[in-house]
């Protein structure tokens, strides 16, 4: 009797792969779900994010006419995160203005702002904000801190300090909620494509007895499995590549980190999520079966992971417990890589909670996985 | 039919069993088939000729006795035995959208093979359509293919599960022919059916299944004669045709529409 040598079970997989991928481009309504699906998420939430989610109105009140502040307010302008109100510009309005909900913050330059002190320029900006106003409040203070004040420190101490090392742009705390939003809509397409492909498929495969049938060869699970994984990463990151695209040209998303590594992380996450979808839909004997099961688990990953309501609002303790849902490290790694430059050395939390999920995941996937 | 049917014995069932829970489906089951030979199971529904079938394909598990095909242990040996059977399952699907050339290069890959698929489907006279999808050949055509593609690794035992269940008159008599093909490539065929006509025209050997037992095994010929023997008379005159035959002549689509 022969034996398969591994090079041969990897040529059935091959063909495997190229046919179903030839398959998916004639297939309108997958294609349809696979590309122009999650680009209609991008748009509507990203419309959504450029109009209100990113901006915010402030007033500023100065009593300086320092260079430093001058320099805030043209590159303010240009930011366009920062909206500010040059119609109010005492402390009286604009505390008015907060009141009545029309101002996020007020931005208090002092006068002696930009003046010397201890031999390089120095000032303290106040963030006026009222109580209910407070998260908006402290997002304007962040923002203003590290998108403006930390690169002109930076700047200062370069000059003053010639034995400190390069500065650097802190990109980890500023504030973008489209950062947040794009990352979020990353994983979406992530789950839509990895969880819902699956469980909607392997039933009608099952219902036409095309399973029963590969069962009845030497196919192996595995060599089923790799082939769809192969072809999931493949098609995942050419939508993933569109959205990035798009939300580069249309909506100012700026990579900064490695592609190469990013290309990599969003593989891992492809094949991590799709290990839930190969573990229900590959369990599941039929539609009735898979669809509460999956809905069961996408729920709770789908508005608690990040993908649409970022999880930075949410209350601390379910933060903590948010953290270990497969899609979370997978928002975060993304956003961390992509819009945060981190590498993958620097993502040991989110790649270790998603090693083990995919130890998990694919240890069941395997268990209960029926040919029909 | 005078064929010649070798002595090598391609199938040897011993006392094979399945139990689920305390239902006895197959119960200690004995029988042997031989290279070249069509062997029908015959039975009504529920008579374990489906789980007969499945355990030798490996698709089920085996609860007792064993089977032995080409000399491997089914239970032991389940993925070399997959290697060198075919199954055509009862309702054959296969995925739409995908061209004829690629599922015979698909499933030929299953087996680890490369097959040259042009001459592969000129073979059985579809060549012509190795770019058309599943979805939009002709029944017939869906059926020879179906057929071929569970040939492609040329295996050496053929397992049919009620091929013809549902079929109309046309489609059934279009199947025996594809089964009496298949046959005279030396293949060896099991098939299950309820139909007797069927079992009549295509099995040399024949073991009626009730209940898990395995009543009868013989050729049709010998069946009928011991039955004759025991002073069996219909009670109805037998015509030299039946109305199947009237509606096949009548819609002029019998062999020959293939």
């Amino acid at each position: 009797m022969k034996k398969m040598s591994m090079r041969t079970k990897l040529f059935t997989v091959w063909v495997f792969f190229v046919t179903n991928f030839k398959r998916l481009f004639r297939d309108k309504t997958a294609i349809f779900f696979t590309f122009l699906f999650p680009l209609i998420f991008l748009f509507v939430f990203g419309g959504i994010s450029g109009h209100s989610g990113t901006s915010f109105k402030v007033a500023v009140v100065s009593s300086t006419d320092s260079q430093y502040y001058k320099d805030f307010v043209t590159s303010a302008g240009k930011d366009k995160i920062l909206k500010i109100d040059s119609k109010i510009n005492t402390l009286k309005a604009a505390k008015e203005a907060m009141t009545r909900g029309q101002l996020d913050a007020t931005i208090i330059f002092p006068a002696n702002f930009g003046q010397l002190k201890d031999g390089h320029p120095s000032g303290q900006a106040e963030v006026l904000y009222t109580q209910n106003g407070a998260q908006a409040g402290q997002a304007v203070q962040g923002f203003l801190q590290t998108r403006y004040f930390t690169p002109v420190n930076a700047g200062i101490i370069k000059t003053t300090t010639p034995f400190v090392a390069v500065p650097k742009q802190l990109n980890d705390k500023s504030l973008s909620s489209f950062d947040y939003t794009f990352a979020g809509l990353l994983g979406f397409a992530i789950l839509g494509a990895g969880i819902f492909g699956p469980i909607n498929i392997f039933p009608e495969l099952k219902k036409m007895g095309i399973l029963r049938r590969l069962h009845t060869t030497p196919l192996r699970v595995w060599q089923y499995f790799l082939s769809i994984m192969l072809g999931n990463a493949v098609v995942g990151l050419m939508t993933l590549g569109v959205m990035f695209a798009v939300a580069m040209t249309l909506f100012h998303l700026k990579v900064v980190g490695n592609y190469f590594e990013l290309a990599i992380f969003l593989v891992f996450s492809i094949v991590l999520i799709l290990g839930i979808g190969l573990s229900i839909g590959g369990w599941a004997k039929n539609e009735r079966q898979a669809a509460p099961l999956a809905n069961i688990v996408v729920f709770p990953m789908m508005f608690l992971s990040g993908t649409f309501f970022p999880r930075f609002a949410m209350p601390i303790w379910l933060q903590s417990v948010t953290n270990f849902f497969p899609l979370t490290p997978v928002i975060d790694g993304a956003r961390l890589i992509a819009t945060e430059g981190k590498h993958l050395t620097q993502l040991g939390p989110q790649l270790g909670i998603m090693a083990v999920w995919m130890i998990v995941v694919y240890f069941i996937a395997f268990r209960v996985f029926r040919w029909e | 039919m005078t064929r010649h049917i070798s002595d090598e014995i391609i199938l040897k069932v011993h006392k094979l069993t399945k139990k689920y829970d305390d239902k006895v489906a197959v119960n200690g089951i004995s029988f042997e088939v031989r290279k070249g030979e069509v062997f029908g199971i015959l039975g009504p529904n529920g008579a374990g000729k489906t789980t007969t079938l499945e355990m030798i394909e490996t698709l089920r598990e085996i609860d007792g006795g064993t089977a032995t095909l080409a000399g491997l242990n089914v239970a032991e040996h389940p993925y070399e035995v997959r290697a060198i059977i075919g199954v055509q399952p009862q309702a054959p699907g296969f995925q739409d959208k995908t061209k004829l050339s690629e599922l015979i290069q698909m499933f030929a890959a299953a087996y680890g093979e490369k097959v040259d698929v042009k001459k592969f489907l000129d073979d059985v006279n579809l060549g012509d359509k190795a770019n058309s999808f599943v979805e939009n050949l002709s029944g017939g055509q869906k059926q020879r293919f179906s057929i071929t593609a569970a040939l492609v690794h040329n295996p050496k035992v053929f397992f049919l599960d009620e091929p013809t269940t549902g079929l109309d008159p046309q489609a059934r008599r279009n199947l025996w022919k594809l089964i009496e093909e298949v046959r005279d490539r030396g293949i060896s065929v099991i098939l299950t059916t309820h139909y007797m006509d069927e079992a009549e025209v295509l099995c040399d050997r024949i073991a009626i299944m009730d209940d898990g037992n395995i009543i009868a095994l013989d050729t049709p010929k010998n069946l009928i004669k011991n039955l004759l023997a025991k002073g069996f008379t219909k009670n109805q005159k037998v015509e030299q045709a039946n109305l199947e035959d009237v509606f096949i002549e009548m819609t002029g689509k019998g062999l020959a529409a293939i």
